[in-house]
């Protein structure tokens, strides 16, 4: 183990910790991520899926537990304005504990349950059980996994029964309030969609400034023929770190769209692994992600083709301004002893300023011969042509880069439901491009 | 209305235009026609602002330093280029592009822009005019349109800018004998007293629906010789070659 993994540790509830009444296996849970952890230690820059994530610099950070109750005040409207309100239910943590105050939770409609596991334990601790053990035994662990499970905070929990059509967006809102010094929060959401039913959840995380690092696990089962869109939003603190894992693990029949827009945080890395486990199921996964100033954005996605004729499309497009740099990587796994496979994969970068960078890659483990595999990168800068053809028209040189990045940005975030989403969305991605010409002058 | 003195423009080491001198006032069609490689594409160009290009020289619209405009300003100021090549914009919609264009320049001009519905009006209006399907208003600037629906946009564009100075580049090649006469009414009917067009063109035919006063053979980088519409016929005969009927170039 090194020396980061130690001191994050070190912050850590100690693993035989037993809190008051908690069934065993939340107690469970720590010691396997503990286990794991001694064994593992955390991601070094030699790991290919750490590649683009610069680790050093958050591990340089000495993170302390984020307070809780939080010191900063929060109320309804910086939740507002922080993560809009797109209607529907609404559950909001505030460094990694439920507020009550700042949710909208209620009334539930039949064959829904959501809140945060600590209330729903007592309401149904066989659900809250069975829904825990199985998203342990369907992630795939990393260093940042097992710490954000050895920290065991309080979670964001959904629970679709079958047939269920949930016709309003549940919203998970994570904030992170820092202290004075630099706080880290370990957000988790676990989300369980029965078979045949639908639901649109919504996640976001931003925060108040400060230095903070949020390390976020987000585990999504999808039901037999269920139907689940999933949309992630970072808008994190300017000063801020931000680790997350979506895990996606899909049953015969479904369709899920997952779709990830990242505006904020200094270091932001967004890890997308889904598991298509049974056969005829379809994914798209697309991200947009918008990196300016010096921040740094990495998005991982795999995909594993575990069944036969499953679909999946992958769609990653970045905007990448002054001295920033945004990467992809998307691993495509098929396995063997699976036929009818169609995986896509496309990656494309504006690049809006000669500092910034971007890297693309992608990374194919295919098992399998009856496969239809595609992959495509690209990395451009705004047309000069479509610039002077604008300009020619009449439309200012700042109004026509906006009107062509709008164009790339918007393949990805016109299609967004609720409306309340979009108009957040276009709203947030239309400041890109206006950062270095105003640093400029 | 436009003073062109003394233009030379080249990109890179390669000079394009050596010296171009050129006079047109308010409710004058000049025609340019020359061989390919000549500058008359530069020419256009430079006078829209392209940015790419060294320029040299002295180049007046209604006074004004014209080369020391951007290109919006010069598209406030009045002048609109139809490209030879419209570029293709795939993501931007063309009514909105259109519609942005139209209001940017009112709003340089100080004209209330249009709202949606005037806006929409009046291009449905011209579109009908120019036989254009109206679909192509909700499809992106060019993207996909064929040569014949491009060349058409950028007339539609120009009908809806109104400016006073319109340079056509090649607007005439590539279209079938039906599309030519839809354009050249197009353009024949924003000919006024108050506003001037420059036509580069490589066939006549365009030239018998908007009658040039004047026409210019611009080869190597120099107007080489200039005259009336008659030479427009010459050069369809003999080519561009200079002869003794024609008075040369001042």
């Amino acid at each position: 183990m090194t020396a980061a993994t130690t001191t994050l540790l070190d912050r850590l509830t100690p693993p035989d910790f037993t809190r008051t009444g908690e069934p065993a296996w939340m107690r469970e849970d720590r010691t396997l991520a503990h286990a794991w952890l001694q064994a593992n230690g955390l991601p070094t820059a030699r790991d290919e899926a750490w590649k683009y994530t610069p680790l050093d610099d958050i591990l340089a950070t000495v993170f302390e537990p984020a307070p809780s109750p939080p010191h900063g005040h929060v109320d309804v409207a910086t939740v507002d304005r922080l993560a809009g309100d797109h209607g529907g239910f609404r559950l909001v943590f505030v460094n990694g504990s439920f507020a009550p105050e700042l949710s909208r939770a209620g009334p539930r409609p039949r064959g829904v349950v959501f809140g945060n596991r600590a209330s729903l334990l007592a309401e149904m601790p066989g659900a809250m059980s069975a829904a825990f053990v199985a998203s342990r035994d369907r992630s795939r662990f990393d260093g940042f996994q097992a710490i954000n499970r050895a920290a065991d905070h309080d979670t964001a929990v959904v629970l679709v029964d079958p047939d269920t059509d949930v016709v309003e967006p549940i919203h998970v809102v994570h904030l992170s309030v820092p202290g004075d010094t630099p706080t880290a929060s370990h957000p988790r959401t676990v989300i369980e969609v029965a078979a045949g039913s639908r639901l649109t959840v919504i996640e976001t995380y931003a925060g108040l400034s400060g230095r903070s690092l949020t390390n976020a696990a987000t585990a999504i089962a999808v039901g037999t023929g269920a139907g689940v869109t999933h949309y992630k939003v970072q808008n994190e603190a300017a000063e801020s770190v931000h680790v997350a894992h979506t895990t996606i693990s899909q049953a015969a029949g479904s369709d899920v769209h997952s779709c990830t827009v990242m505006l904020g945080a200094d270091i932001a890395r967004n890890a997308v692994d889904v598991v298509l486990g049974g056969a005829d199921a379809t994914l798209e996964v697309d991200g947009l992600y918008l990196p300016t100033a010096r921040q740094r954005h990495d998005n991982v996605v795999t995909v594993e083709h575990a069944a036969s004729s499953c679909t999946s499309r992958q769609l990653f497009k970045g905007v990448i301004d002054d001295h920033a740099r945004g990467s992809f990587s998307g691993r495509i796994i098929v396995g063997p002893d699976t036929v009818a496979t169609d995986a896509g994969q496309t990656s494309r970068s504006l690049l809006l300023q000669p500092t910034a960078e971007a890297d693309s890659r992608p990374w194919l483990e295919i098992f399998a011969d009856d496969v239809k595999c595609t992959h495509g990168a690209t990395v451009g800068r705004l047309d000069d042509e479509a610039m002077f053809y604008m300009r020619s028209r009449g439309i200012a040189e700042s109004d026509a880069r906006a009107m062509l990045i709008g164009a790339f940005v918007n393949e990805i975030i016109e299609g967004v439901r609720p409306e309340t989403l979009r108009a957040y969305l276009e709203t947030a991605t239309a400041r890109v491009g206006t950062h270095a010409q105003e640093t400029a002058r | 209305m436009l003073s062109i003195r003394n233009l030379f423009a080249s990109i890179g080491s390669t000079e394009i235009l050596k010296g171009v001198d050129l006079q047109i006032n308010a409710g004058e069609v000049h025609a340019i026609m020359g061989p390919n490689g000549a500058g008359k594409s530069t020419l256009s160009q430079v006078l829209v602002g392209r940015e790419s290009y060294t320029v040299i020289g002295d180049v007046t619209f209604e006074g004004e330093d014209l080369l020391a405009l951007t290109p919006e300003e010069r598209a406030a100021a009045g002048l609109f280029l139809a490209f030879q090549y419209p570029i293709e914009i795939p993501g931007v919609g063309n009514m909105y592009f259109l519609r942005a264009a139209v209001n940017a320049v009112r709003r340089r001009r100080g004209v209330p822009e249009l709202d949606a519905f005037d806006f929409l009006d009046l291009a449905k209006k011209h579109m009908n005019r120019l036989d254009m399907d109206p679909a192509l208003l909700s499809r992106s600037v060019n993207a996909g349109f064929s040569g014949g629906e491009k060349k058409r946009n950028e007339v539609l564009q120009m009908s809806m800018l109104e400016p006073k100075f319109a340079i056509l580049d090649e607007t005439d090649s590539g279209l079938d004998i039906d599309a030519l006469r839809v354009v050249a009414e197009g353009v024949q009917s924003l000919r006024s007293p108050d506003r001037a067009m420059l036509i580069i063109t490589h066939y006549p035919r365009l030239l018998e629906y908007v009658v040039p006063d004047f026409v210019h053979v611009l080869s190597e980088g120099r107007i080489i010789r200039s005259g009336d519409r008659t030479l427009a016929l010459e050069l369809e005969a003999h080519g561009y070659e200079p002869s003794n009927e024609t008075v040369p170039a001042s």
